[in-house]
């Protein structure tokens, strides 16, 4: 009973943290077009229903903060609707406050926090207080057309206010006539309106009481538009549609009938009479009046939600993450299998069976890998989850900051794996607040320089291979690089030798030091860095890296690659001296023997030309510190009558034939963004799919490995992480061919 | 693959008190490090492990060996002698490690070069470290105990938890360890 009672307040925590997503759109959609000049009143409708129905659900679940916030809105954006209040920046500023609220008030629903959170009380006074707020509504009056009064009579107080603001604006008035099916009506009436939308606005629709037969239904609809009648019966040809314009009176100064009228006779339902010429008999309505009700979407009627819910299945993610962990186990069992046909078909003693175990495991592989693959798309979500947020922060931002910045958005519907969206908005916002602060010049500075006064963000998401890029660009002042240098090296992050030898993308890649970034005279003079050392912590936990390109005075891009998932992932698995090690082959561009004598020492690096192009390379044996051990059979004196050979690499299968007989080496050539870094390894073992498995907090630091992955046996091999080794060896004075010693910081 | 939750159902259970025993004991596991006899209290102790394959990790810590998988679980193993700056006597087939409940939640596999036996200890049989070393004792030493012979719990003939050779009475000292501040990485 209880537990019942959990999922349902589960169920309801994520679906207004769905509606609170929708709402935040909403605004944003609202924001632009008042910008723009341009609103459109079906978003405010958007808004006052999605309030409207989190009001209804805080009201089920006893979530009283929410429950008064959602009311207090809701009569905001029901004046809003009715134009007694005018949406301007300032209630915008409210609205979008409550959307943040929201998320604070669920968070503390979900963690059972029960005390009150000011800023809520705060703002539900606001609201109250902007409640007297008013609208200069230009009265005119409907009378002014050739209305029947019956009609404007049954109008609600919402259609009254859209016609009169329709008319405002100086548009023609129309009438259309349609015949729809019973049956059908609901589908049918959505295409119109869909078909008329771009013409005008639908204010009202209503029955004539007249139909051609018991099973069709005939509906006057009030549409107002700026389209001359001939281009909009043309616009709705396919609609079936008897057009007729409602023309003006001639002596317009009508007295307030029609006004008057309006609100008064909200409950009283005339039979409808047109002033149109008689289409037929007077048959009584077919329509009962409930259906009259349903039809007119009022801002009663709210049963829209129920129809799309039913397509779709709420899922935790730590539910989709078991049963991840499952196909992990399961291809760990299916390579075990797939060595154990090997060998029985070695046997050569039951041929037959061991081809029947072939073909079975092959089955079960076939069926393994398409399960694992559905699992990873239920679990990949748009980017745009996370852009949303960022464009609200960016809104906020830039009103706070007084810089008027334009978002450019591409790419929002990018999928990648829910777990990494989530992660990512933090560091995102992070970058976001950056460019906005300290990238985007004032309004006055820009125009000095000869910039648009109006500052551009372009936030831009694209997959590419087995990876998600998204890039964040501004058009700002871009990072003072000599002054960045200087400050680094007053800080001691280099010496003034590595200084004056560094390249242009090491010392932009300086901003990603703790020392450099957190403090100090370069976040200040370079204006930008702040905790960015964090932003690209966070970045490498989720196996991504970051780059940044800047040009003084044009702007600055950082550019975050991603891989899709963190589940599973194909890894090239080697050896190094007998120890097993896994490269993701996201990272590999491709592996190639390391011909000796091809390698280069240049300034205390060892390159190879690959291609026409220099590649530094990488012993790992060297950096690992596993050279001396090559000949010595166990390490640190394992017992070697265990049974399960020396450590490490353990089993037969995976000792090369070869490698005794030859020195022969292998380059394994990782790419992490732009930057290329060649792995020395001893054998090339083969590809597998491999589940990553995090080191305990006790070996939190140690570098260059991204994890571990048992592959099957118990044997394990650790999971080499190419962007912190890139990073590691091509940091700015970095490591050079003396052995290395992990020596510097640990912000990896 | 020493269950001690399993070892406690068995008839010469460990965890089986005699009625008279009741009152302020502890049950320790006592272990050898480099040739000398330590306890730990056993309920740091979830589990007893013959060691499987180890992967060494490198530039780890000086004191972790590395890391093992335990029914699917990625465990890593400190050793414990290099832990407490012992001697590092080659392992043999009796090297087990302790599988114990760090703080922060991580599980943590102690390599020891041998695991002896359960004692169940009184308060008058321990000795506080500061009363029998004096002031300046390492921290992760909780004290000194002399078990009498009647302690170990593996009583009537069945000498130790590994069958250890040695009679009970050449164990005349244990050195009493505080896992917590052992394994208090620094």
């Amino acid at each position: 009973m209880a537990e019942s009672g959990d999922r349902a307040r589960e169920e309801f925590l994520s679906e207004a943290q769905e509606i609170v997503e929708g709402l935040g759109r909403d605004l944003l959609a609202l924001d632009e077009g008042l910008r723009a000049n341009r609103l459109d009143p079906s978003l405010i409708n958007d808004v006052f229903r999605a309030v409207h129905t989190l009001k209804g659900l805080a009201g089920l679940f006893g979530a009283t903060r929410m429950a008064s916030l959602s009311h207090e809105l809701e009569e905001l954006l029901d004046k809003l609707r009715l134009g007694k209040v005018d949406l301007t920046a300032g209630v915008l500023d409210l609205l979008f406050r409550s959307v943040q609220l929201y998320g604070l008030i669920l968070q503390a629903e979900k963690e059972g926090r029960d005390q009150v959170i000011p800023q809520v009380d705060e703002l539900v006074r606001e609201l109250n207080r902007n409640g007297g707020g008013s609208a200069a509504q230009a009265a005119q009056a409907p009378s002014r057309y050739e209305l029947d009064p019956s009609l404007l009579a049954v109008l609600t107080e919402y259609e009254e206010h859209r016609l009169r603001a329709n008319i405002a604006q100086g548009l023609r008035l129309y009438r259309l006539r349609v015949q729809f099916q019973l049956a059908t009506i609901d589908q049918a009436l959505d295409e119109l309106k869909a078909m008329a939308k771009p013409h005008g606005e639908i204010i009202t629709y209503l029955p004539t009481g007249a139909g051609a037969d018991a099973d069709s239904i005939e509906l006057d609809i009030l549409m107002a538009s700026a389209v001359g009648t001939e281009d909009l019966r043309h616009a709705l040809a396919s609609g079936g549609v008897d057009l007729e314009e409602i023309p003006r009176r001639a002596g317009a100064a009508g007295g307030g009938g029609g006004a008057s009228a309006g609100s008064g006779a909200e409950s009283v339902r005339i039979p409808i009479h047109t002033p149109l010429p008689p289409s037929g008999l007077g048959v009584p309505s077919l329509a009962p009046p409930s259906r009259h009700d349903e039809i007119s979407a009022g801002p009663k009627g709210d049963l829209g939600t129920l129809r799309s819910v039913a397509q779709t299945v709420r899922v935790d993610i730590h539910k989709l993450d078991r049963l991840m962990n499952i196909v992990g186990e399961l291809s760990i069992v299916r390579t075990s299998m797939a060595r154990l046909v090997e060998r029985l078909r070695a046997e050569r003693l039951e041929r037959d069976l061991a081809a029947d175990v072939h073909r079975l495991q092959r089955t079960f592989e076939r069926h393994l890998g398409a399960m694992q693959q559905g699992i990873l798309e239920v679990r990949m979500v748009p980017l745009g989850q996370v852009f949303d947020k960022l464009a609200r922060v960016v809104r906020q931002i830039s009103r706070e900051a007084d810089k008027q910045v334009n978002l450019v958005i591409t790419g929002a519907e990018t999928e990648v794996d829910k777990l990494i969206v989530e992660e990512l908005s933090d560091p995102l916002m992070h970058m976001m607040r950056n460019a906005i602060d300290h990238g985007i010049e004032s309004r006055s500075e820009r125009e000095a320089v000869g910039k648009p006064a109006l500052g551009t963000i372009a936030l831009n998401a694209f997959q590419k291979g087995n990876h998600v890029v998204i890039e964040i660009e501004d058009d700002g002042r871009g990072i003072d690089t000599t002054r960045l240098l200087e400050a680094s090296v007053r800080r001691g992050v280099i010496s003034a030798d590595d200084a004056r030898a560094i390249s242009r993308s090491e010392v932009l890649n300086l901003i990603f030091i703790p020392g450099v970034s957190t403090k100090g005279e370069v976040s200040e003079t370079s204006g930008r860095g702040v905790g960015m050392d964090v932003v690209k912590t966070n970045i490498g936990k989720l196996g991504g890296v970051i780059d940044v390109q800047s040009e003084q005075g044009i702007g600055t891009k950082m550019t975050v690659t991603l891989p899709i998932t963190l589940a599973i992932i194909s890894a090239l698995v080697v050896l190094v001296e007998d120890r097993l090690f896994a490269v993701p082959l996201a990272n590999v561009q491709e592996a190639v023997v390391l011909d000796p004598a091809a390698v280069r020492v240049i300034d205390g690096r060892e390159v190879v030309t690959l291609r026409g192009s220099t590649l530094q390379l990488c012993r790992l044996a060297r950096l690992f510190e596993l050279e001396s051990q090559a000949s010595q059979p166990t390490t640190n004196g394992w017992p070697s009558n265990s049974g399960t050979g020396a450590p490490g690499s353990a089993n037969p299968d995976f000792r090369p034939a070869s490698r005794t007989s030859s020195s022969r080496q292998y380059v394994v050539v990782t790419a992490v963004g732009a930057r290329r870094l060649g792995l020395v390894v001893g054998t090339l073992v083969g590809e597998q799919d491999v589940v990553i498995k995090a080191l305990g907090p006790s070996l939190k630091g140690v570098r260059g490995f991204a994890g571990a992955s048992e592959l099957g046996d118990q044997r394990i091999a650790l999971v080499i992480d190419a962007p912190s080794l890139v990073d590691e060896l091509h940091a700015p004075g970095g490591e050079r061919v003396r052995p290395m010693i992990a020596s510097r910081g640990s912000h990896g | 693959m020493a269950n001690l939750a399993r070892r406690a159902g068995s008839p010469a259970g460990l965890r089986r008190a005699r009625p008279h025993d009741r009152g302020p004991r502890t049950e320790y596991l006592a272990f050898v490090l480099a040739g000398d006899v330590y306890a730990a209290p056993v309920s740091f102790v979830r589990e007893i492990l013959k060691p499987p394959p180890l992967t060494p990790v490198p530039r780890a810590p000086h004191a972790i060996m590395g890391i093992v998988s335990v029914r699917g679980q990625l465990v890593t193993v400190v050793d414990l002698r290099r832990r407490l700056r012992l001697a590092e006597p080659v392992p043999t087939r009796r090297a087990r490690i302790l599988l114990a409940d760090a703080s922060g939640g991580e599980t943590l596999g102690l390599f020891v070069d041998e695991v002896l036996q359960v004692y169940r200890l009184s308060e008058s049989e321990k000795e506080p470290a500061a009363a029998a070393l004096g002031g300046d004792v390492a921290p992760y030493i909780e004290g000194i105990a002399r078990p009498s012979l009647g302690s170990g719990l593996a009583a009537g003939g069945r000498r130790s938890v590994e069958g250890r050779t040695d009679d009970e009475s050449q164990i005349s000292v244990v050195i009493l360890l505080d896992l917590r501040a052992v394994l208090g990485f620094s």
